[in-house]
């Protein structure tokens, strides 16, 4: 209607009652004060597409559905009445509603002047004794919060602050740092699917899929991935399953496992960005004892460590470790992966690449080029004049001696020499170039995911 | 109260920054008995009462001269240290004018609540009374007392003209703001209380969980940080006497959070502001110690031992004789920077005075000199939970490379000399075998190793300037140079 050029491109039949909700929207006897046309307009949009992704479009009864007007105005004045105390019929002040750092310096400004200067009448030489006792009730605002002072002042702030609400008070709405909710809430929603969004407000529950439905969520979402390996997807629904969790604080073997499934999705697609997100969670968890694969996952921390050349970090990993967990086969691994490294034991970290416990060798997958820079460069030091290339395929574990070769040649095209049955690689020849190159690639150490 | 002021008075008639400070230590175990006087009943209006007196209508007896502005700051920072110190009773079980906190019958008599003499009117004491027992003693309270305090005492260079003598009161109120934030972290992990968990965060943050008293704490200090490099007054005036400070406490701070990076940020500030910061030497030698130990440390962490050798041999060399813990520290670091930068080794009577240091230490060095691989794999493991918690364990690693530079160099020595030709002097044995050297890393090692690796290893050797010669790899053999084939060794 007012768009028609966005609605055939969506190529979407629009019901009519939604053709009626836009322009009542619109209509100008609908205007509320204080809510702009782009407020509206963005929030119309946000309606309209929960709406068409939830398939409800037509189901919806459109004519009961409240205008987007009226929708910010009750948000404004829920997060106005949230940072009031609710129980109580008085308004009393939320503590860190009004309390912030802010008010409280003006009030000790406005307080040290009263005690400064005392009122004339009480500047007589000789204080009774009365007068003395009396004299700090009478001060506007003592210094601390004392039972009987300021109480009136700050319900006069907090009655101003609601009559504005009524009136559209603006500045008020999405502000920086949204009251805190009293404890978890619990979720409402039951739709097992929904996309990932970043709160900026406290949730609504009926915005949150309580746990027994997010059980279901990650079997639905397993099967997916299984089927369709969409890694964009499933990652975005991963992110909300997660949000809903921490919002209802939900901390226990489910939410573990929902962790631990999305770290090693993330590790098979290298995201590691995610993957670290959520190893610091499992971390956590661990250690407020809930159960899971630990083992595993200590060793993948270590590995990402040796990853990002995190050496607080990884001092870190090991100092997490009880002696019991060093003897685990995949652990153990980890760890000899670092000290081989540590040592410059080329020839044992190869070895131990051929040989990963479970998803670790997308870990290693991601620095093996970087050692095999480094190894090379040793190499060409230590090594006069020349090597077989064989040698130097099954020291750093190339799959072919054709791959070796390649590496090499990215490099140096006139490192490698044909020998009758054998191609030897000239060390001797090779100077600096993979000295350079590793300084390079160690300068690189791709820190993405680290927060 | 009374005796609080006193002492106020006499350090700033006498412009003493340090006693200044001292009025404003909170050391409530030494001195409990001061601390309850000054606690009293725990009445707020008495105590403003006597601060209103000794601040305002006792000028008479003032011998010093406070302008208004100093004197509502210095009000403030009573009157809430006051409150501090009460919520610090509480907590300690020291307290006994109410039922807060443990009693503690001790015999000493605190007076009624009165006035210069005269007892409160009852329907006051109730009141007290009441304000008291609405509340439970925790660290947290302490420290969000406290904070307050350290917030008024940083508005005092900010607001009320203190001067910069006075900064030592900063010093004292930054150091106990760390203490109470550690304590109320641990005591908030102790209950395990989740129940400020940031509901807009997608994943729970367990690091700012378990440590957010300190986290604010580390905000407030750098904010001292601030108003101290900052300061634009003649260096006479000026409050960049307090820099380090402010600075050492942020060191501390931020390694207990773990956050080099944010040392790192203060280390910058300082070197960029370094022409209108005194020189450190122009310092108390105990802020210069503790300032060189942690820009060591912190060279160390980022693997740059020749730097942080300079500083902690600085800090070594500035540090009372009588500070063992310190010295101690000082050590846990520079011995393995030693190794690492000029392969030396500790000797005995370096570590005589420190146990510790010796149980650490003897084992990993005994094994380098005998170049005993076993021995020192053995050291490491078994000292390894401390290194790791000391953070020297990477480093300490390293040392292997030495114990096997000495093991080839023994190879090396077996081996003889060639024979002379012509009479000219002997030359030693330069083209080795590959087998003699996998044969001495086996017998010392205690393991199976095969050539392979045993080139590897050496190819590090030679990498890493430990060695000098090549390998050549088809004929199995060490080609080692004829001058110097192991460096700084003499052979």
């Amino acid at each position: 209607m007012s768009t028609p050029d966005q609605q055939q491109q969506q190529k979407f039949d629009w019901p009519q009652s939604v053709r009626n909700y836009v322009q009542r929207t619109f209509q100008a006897s609908n205007e509320i004060p204080g809510v702009g046309r782009e407020e509206k307009e963005s929030r119309l949009k946000e309606i309209i597409r929960s709406e068409q992704e939830r398939g409800t479009m037509f189901s919806t009864n459109w004519d009961e559905m409240p205008l987007p007007q009226q929708l910010i105005q009750k948000e404004r004045q829920q997060a106005l009445m949230a940072a009031v105390d609710p129980t109580t019929t008085q308004p009393k002040p939320h503590s860190s509603a009004t309390n912030s750092k802010k008010r409280k310096s003006s009030d000790f400004s406005e307080s040290k002047q009263t005690n400064g200067s005392t009122v004339p009448w009480r500047s007589t030489k000789a204080l009774s004794l009365e007068d003395r006792v009396s004299k700090p009730a009478t001060d506007k605002r003592s210094l601390m919060d004392g039972p009987l002072t300021g109480k009136s002042k700050l319900q006069k702030y907090v009655e101003k602050r609601q009559r504005r609400g009524d009136g559209g008070y603006q500045s008020s709405y999405r502000s920086p740092s949204p009251p805190l909710s009293s404890g978890p809430i619990v979720g409402l929603n039951t739709t097992l699917e929904k996309r990932y969004l970043r709160l900026t407000a406290a949730p609504k529950p009926e915005d949150v899929r309580p746990e027994g439905v997010l059980h279901h969520t990650l079997d639905l979402l397993k099967k997916k991935w299984r089927k369709e390996n969409n890694y964009n997807y499933i990652c975005d629904q991963f992110k909300s399953l997660r949000q809903d969790l921490t919002v209802q604080h939900i901390r226990n073997e489910f939410t573990v496992s929902v962790y631990e499934i999305h770290a090693r999705i993330a590790l098979e697609k290298g995201d590691l960005g995610e993957y670290n997100q959520c190893q610091t969670q499992l971390r956590a968890l661990y250690r407020a004892g809930i159960k899971g694969n630990p083992i595993e996952f200590k060793a993948y921390r270590i590995l990402y460590f040796i990853h990002t050349a995190n050496r607080t970090a990884l001092n870190d990993a090991i100092a997490d470790l009880t002696t019991a967990e060093k003897e685990e086969p995949p652990v153990k691994h980890a760890l000899n992966v670092r000290s081989a490294l540590a040592l410059g034991n080329y020839h044992k970290f190869f070895q131990l690449y051929l040989d990963v416990p479970n998803m670790g060798a997308y870990l290693m997958d991601m620095f093996i080029k970087r050692e095999r820079l480094a190894a090379l460069a040793n190499m060409c030091k230590a090594f006069k004049p020349e090597l077989k290339l064989r040698y130097v395929t099954e020291e750093l574990a190339f799959e072919s001696d054709a791959e070796a070769a390649q590496f090499i040649i990215d490099y140096d095209q006139e490192l490698l020499q044909e020998r009758g049955d054998h191609i030897v690689f000239l060390t001797g020849k090779a100077g600096q170039t993979f000295e350079n190159a590793r300084a390079q690639a160690f300068r690189r150490v791709d820190l993405k995911g680290q927060i | 109260m009374d005796g609080l002021i006193r002492q106020f008075r006499v350090a700033y008639a006498t412009t003493n920054g340090e006693q200044l400070a001292e009025t404003l230590n909170p050391d409530v175990h030494a001195h409990s008995a001061k601390f309850r006087a000054i606690w009293g009943r725990g009445d707020h209006r008495s105590m403003t009462a006597d601060l209103n007196f000794l601040f305002h209508q006792d000028q008479a007896r003032l011998s010093i001269r406070l302008s208004k502005e100093e004197t509502s700051g210095w009000y403030a920072i009573y009157a809430v240290y006051w409150k501090a110190i009460g919520e610090i009773l509480a907590v300690e079980g020291l307290r006994n004018d109410s039922k807060v906190g443990r009693f503690t019958d001790d015999g000493i008599s605190i007076a009624e609540p009165m006035i210069h003499g005269v007892p409160l009117p009852s329907p006051l004491r109730q009141i007290t009374r009441f304000r008291a027992n609405q509340t439970k003693s925790s660290w947290a309270k302490v420290y969000d007392a406290w904070k307050e305090l350290t917030l008024l005492v940083v508005r005092g260079y900010t607001n009320h003209d203190f001067e910069n003598w006075t900064i030592p009161c900063l010093y004292v109120t930054g150091k106990h703001l760390r203490l109470y934030a550690m304590r109320a972290d641990a005591e908030r992990g102790l209950s395990n209380d989740n129940s400020a968990i940031d509901d807009l965060q997608d994943d729970f943050d367990p690091q700012a969980e378990e440590n957010k008293c300190l986290e604010d704490c580390a905000r407030h200090l750098n904010r001292i940080f601030q108003i101290c490099a900052s300061d634009r007054a003649p260096l006479e005036e000026s409050r960049k006497w307090g820099v380090y400070y402010a600075v050492n406490l942020l060191f501390k701070t931020y390694f207990k959070l773990n956050s080099e990076p944010l040392s790192k940020n203060i280390l910058r500030v300082i070197s960029a502001g370094r022409s209108d910061i005194p020189p450190i030497d122009k310092f108390p030698k105990s802020q210069q110690v503790t300032f060189k130990y942690y820009e060591g440390v912190l060279a160390f962490l980022e693997e740059n031992y020749v730097e942080a050798e300079k500083h902690l041999e600085m800090a070594w060399l500035m540090c009372h004789k009588d500070a063992q813990r310190n010295l101690e520290l000082i050590l846990t670091y520079l011995i393995p920077c030693r190794l690492l930068t000029t392969h030396t080794l500790p000797s005995a009577r370096l570590l005589e005075p420190f146990p510790r240091l010796q149980k650490l230490f003897t084992p990993l060095a005994r094994a380098i000199k005998k170049s005993d691989l076993r021995a020192f794999d053995i050291a490491l493991r078994d000292g390894e939970d401390e290194f790791i918690k000391r953070r020297v364990y990477l480093t300490l690693e390293r040392g292997r490379d030495i114990v096997l530079r000495n093991l080839l160099r023994k190879v090396f020595i077996a081996g003889g000399f060639e024979e002379a030709k012509d009479g000219a002097a002997p030359v030693r044995r330069t083209r080795i075998p590959i087998t003699e050297f996998t044969a001495a890393v086996q017998i010392s090692s205690g393991e199976a190793i095969d050539s392979d690796e045993v080139e590897c290893l050496m190819a590090n050797m030679i990498y890493k300037n430990l060695m000098k010669g090549y390998i050549a790899h088809e004929r199995g053999t060490v080609v080692l140079s004829k001058s110097g084939a192991f460096p700084g060794t003499k052979v």
